[in-house]
């Protein structure tokens, strides 16, 4: 077939160039079921077993809780739970609502439910390997069950850390006995919740799309008939797609500010973080076991230059591990301000030469910025580092099975919860071969983490957290970037819902404005 | 030496091909005299960044305040050397592989046009994904992974020549007599392939160069801090709104030297090869 190009083919053409963009435009308009981007797929939907964050927000609005946060708060109401009455520290009765149905045909949640879902932190999963999210629940003694619908939480130690990152939290979801003993292994892909929303389809790497549950019992009906969430590893190329109307909702880096703030029909939200990156530095490997070439690298390592570098200056310098504002802060934790001398100066010591070692970080590009500037800083003293940047899949993939084993210098981003113990449970010993990629086992530590879970007192608690990051910092085993800072653009139109953190993000409460 | 001035006087004569030669010497001295008088392309200076081209920078800076003219044209050099390093090397395995199995026939040329088929069937990309995963990142896989992409084509176009050669009177005849099959290689085979072969090559270059920033541009090529069109681009494009010359550089670099290895090609094929020539 042949075409043929005259004036009018020309015009007709040009003209359906022309609006090409605007359909783009009303398709954005017309929505009415956001379409938001996620930077890391689903990895694990065992919520014991959970990989990062992303899984923590699906799994919060797909399953019920005994009792749920509030809409961007840290406080909570009842929610799978009709009453939960305190006996004493150590014991809770609660009663669960009747008639709260799990998706798939699974039946009604009982409390049976609630103890095989919390049995499990407690006795591990099926083949009794401990869950990776099991601390979460550590001051979890026993679930008793005294009926249909009611049973008793019993507690080792009084607990001020068990409601907040635990019960309130994906930890506590309650699952269906039924289908986790029929699915198996594919409670890592099925989710059966009875919550606010239903896992309606996950296509790996690409997108899930979260729908309302027309089943759920609860008081907090989902808003938004589906909420499609897009996986966009780099923020970036998530926030172009977001000038493009193809999202309504995204995370953006802090260099991209300014432009945000211009952007049309468009609320930009900027929550400071409470989060932690840090370089961590594998203990047990080669020449990083020596303590010397450890601090010499916090020495030599700029980070001032990385936060104007990598994070455009937008975000302050960590210092600790936890954030100003979380309890236990340790406000005069030291400054390791660039060094060169000192750090060559510990190196001369240590009489080692020609070091060489793996930087491994996600391949975004703050991450691959931080990189290239310790890489700078390094090659300064005389060590050399060869960058390993990883997709998020097989990056996150190294907290399992003992693969951080051959890690050297990794930049990691942990998400942080409202008490410190959940921070603070990635450095335990138990943690090795986990999450724990610096390898850094203190019995002290440890101890100090066990007081910590079992203290009430507020006073006492900070006290011992200071303690147990001065325990850190004496390891020279981690080097404190930044808490980050969470800059989010959403379509006027949308009303999105987190917890203070900025990284907890409640589906079921995402709303119109 | 008398035959490379011709062909030169040759390629000059038309348009495209005077294009061509431009372009290329153009990118040439930037790959070969760029990286000398600019500052060391991996020094960061955070105080910079994104700078705009002046008179410290040439080009500008990128996100962490490095020189985007030495990056670039390191970046080019680099391209480059890559580029001709595998068109030669592939050119030189696959001429020798195609030559022999067109002479031995039999089982011979069926195994190596299989084993080129089996080679040709993986989409490059796919096939690049799959030796990376293999042996990692870097240089040296990019080098062997193009070569063993490219090495079918020269060997087909070698084996087609050979084909047709065996079957001449003149070889035919020094094979009677007893020649050495190595020295009827190199007098008469060899001579005969070379010219489509280096059509061949000059033709694959600027497709060495656009996979390699391809390959880089998706994070599986040069490994920071060394810089690659690609990289460049990538980079430049991720920080595009604070700053858009580091990805129009790259790019017009890549441009330039693909579309004059192109036109280059192009017009050498005209000369060495003119019966092809009218062949799209």
């Amino acid at each position: 077939m042949r075409m043929k190009l005259d004036r009018r083919t020309f015009l007709a053409g040009s003209s359906a160039l022309a609006i090409l963009p605007y359909i783009g435009f009303a398709r954005a308009a017309d929505r009415t079921n956001p379409i938001i981007a996620l930077d890391a797929d689903i990895g694990n939907l065992d919520p014991g077993n959970r990989v990062g964050t992303t899984e923590g927000n699906i799994i919060r609005s797909v399953c019920q809780t005994l009792v749920r946060f509030e809409p961007g708060k840290t406080s909570w109401t009842n929610d799978a739970a009709k009453e939960i009455k305190q006996i004493s520290d150590t014991e809770f009765d609660f009663e669960l609502n009747p008639g709260q149905m799990f998706t798939g045909g699974f039946g009604e949640m009982t409390a049976d439910d609630v103890k095989y879902s919390f049995d499990r932190y407690i006795n591990g999963d099926k083949s009794g390997k401990k869950l990776a999210y099991a601390d979460d629940m550590e001051a979890l003694k026993s679930v008793e069950v005294t009926g249909k619908y009611t049973g008793k939480l019993i507690l080792k130690h009084p607990s001020a850390a068990l409601w907040l990152i635990g019960i309130c939290d994906a930890s506590g979801a309650i699952l269906s006995k039924k289908a986790v003993e029929q699915l198996g292994d594919k409670i890592a892909t099925t989710l059966i919740g009875s919550g606010p929303m239903v896992l309606k389809e996950w296509r790996p790497k690409e997108q899930f799309v979260l729908a309302a549950n027309p089943d759920y019992k609860g008081p907090y009906k989902a808003h938004f008939e589906e909420i499609t969430g897009k996986i966009i590893p780099e923020h970036k190329t998530s926030f172009l797609s977001y000038q493009a109307k193809e999202l309504d909702f995204t995370a953006f880096d802090a260099d991209q500010l300014d432009t945000a703030k211009g952007l049309p029909d468009t609320k930009v939200i900027d929550i400071p973080g409470i989060d932690y990156t840090w370089i961590g530095i594998n203990v047990e490997k080669g020449d990083l076991a020596d303590i010397k070439v450890r601090q010499a690298i916090r020495w030599a390592i700029d980070v001032d230059a990385i936060i104007q570098g990598a994070y455009s200056g937008a975000t302050s310098r960590a210092k600790t591990l936890l954030a100003p504002g979380l309890l236990g802060n340790w406000a005069d934790a030291p400054l390791y301000t660039r060094d060169v001398a000192k750090a060559q100066a510990l190196l001369a010591e240590t009489g080692k030469t020609g070091l060489t070692f793996t930087f491994t970080c996600l391949n975004d590009a703050t991450s691959l910025a931080v990189a290239q500037i310790a890489q700078a800083n390094l090659a300064e003293v005389g060590i050399t580092l060869t960058i390993n940047a990883m997709d998020s899949g097989a990056y996150w993939a190294l907290g399992a099975d003992d693969a951080s084993k051959d890690l050297e210098l990794t930049l990691i981003p942990y998400t942080s919860k409202f008490d410190p113990s959940f921070q603070t449970q990635w450095f335990l010993a138990s943690q090795i071969g986990l999450w724990n990629w610096q390898r850094w086992n203190s019995p002290e530590f440890d101890k100090l983490h066990q007081e910590g879970l079992e203290t009430l007192d507020k006073a006492k608690r900070e006290a011992i957290y200071i303690n147990m990051q001065k325990l850190l910092d004496e390891s020279a085993s981690c080097i404190w970037i930044t808490h980050g800072r969470n800059f989010f653009v959403d379509a006027a139109w949308l009303k999105p819902m987190f917890l203070p953190n900025g990284k907890d993000w409640q589906f079921e409460f995402f709303d119109k404005a | 030496m008398s035959g490379l001035v011709a062909t030169l006087k040759r390629i000059c004569s038309e348009r495209d091909g005077r294009l061509g030669l431009a372009f290329t010497c153009l990118i040439l001295v930037f790959a070969l005299v760029g990286p000398l008088v600019s500052p060391d392309p991996n020094a960061i200076d955070i105080k910079a960044r994104f700078a705009p081209p002046g008179v410290m920078h040439l080009l500008g800076t990128d996100n962490l305040g490095r020189d985007l003219m030495a990056r670039t044209s390191v970046g080019t050099r680099y391209a480059l050397t890559l580029a001709v390093m595998i068109v030669v090397i592939s050119s030189v395995i696959g001429s020798l592989i195609g030559i022999v199995a067109g002479i031995a026939g039999g089982w011979v040329d069926r195994a190596v046009t299989a084993v080129f088929d089996i080679v040709n069937a993986f989409p490059p990309l796919i096939l690049a994904f799959a030796l990376i995963a293999l042996y990692g990142k870097g240089s040296a896989t990019f080098v062997l992974l193009v070569t063993v992409v490219f090495i079918p084509q020269f060997g087909r176009m070698a084996r087609a020549r050979a084909q047709t050669l065996r079957t001449l009177s003149f070889i035919e005849a020094e094979r009677m007599l007893a020649v050495h099959p190595v020295t009827i290689v190199v007098r008469h085979y060899l001579p005969n392939v070379a010219g489509p072969i280096i059509v061949l090559a000059s033709m694959n270059l600027p497709v060495v160069i656009a996979f390699e920033a391809s390959l880089s541009f998706l994070g599986f090529g040069v490994q920071p801090p060394k810089s690659s069109l690609g990289t460049l681009i990538k980079d430049g494009f991720i920080s595009i709104n604070q700053s858009w010359w580091p990805t129009v550089a790259a790019a017009l670099v890549l441009a330039i030297a693909t579309l004059g290895a192109t036109l280059l090609g192009e017009a050498l094929r005209r000369v060495i090869d003119p019966k092809s020539a009218g062949v799209r």
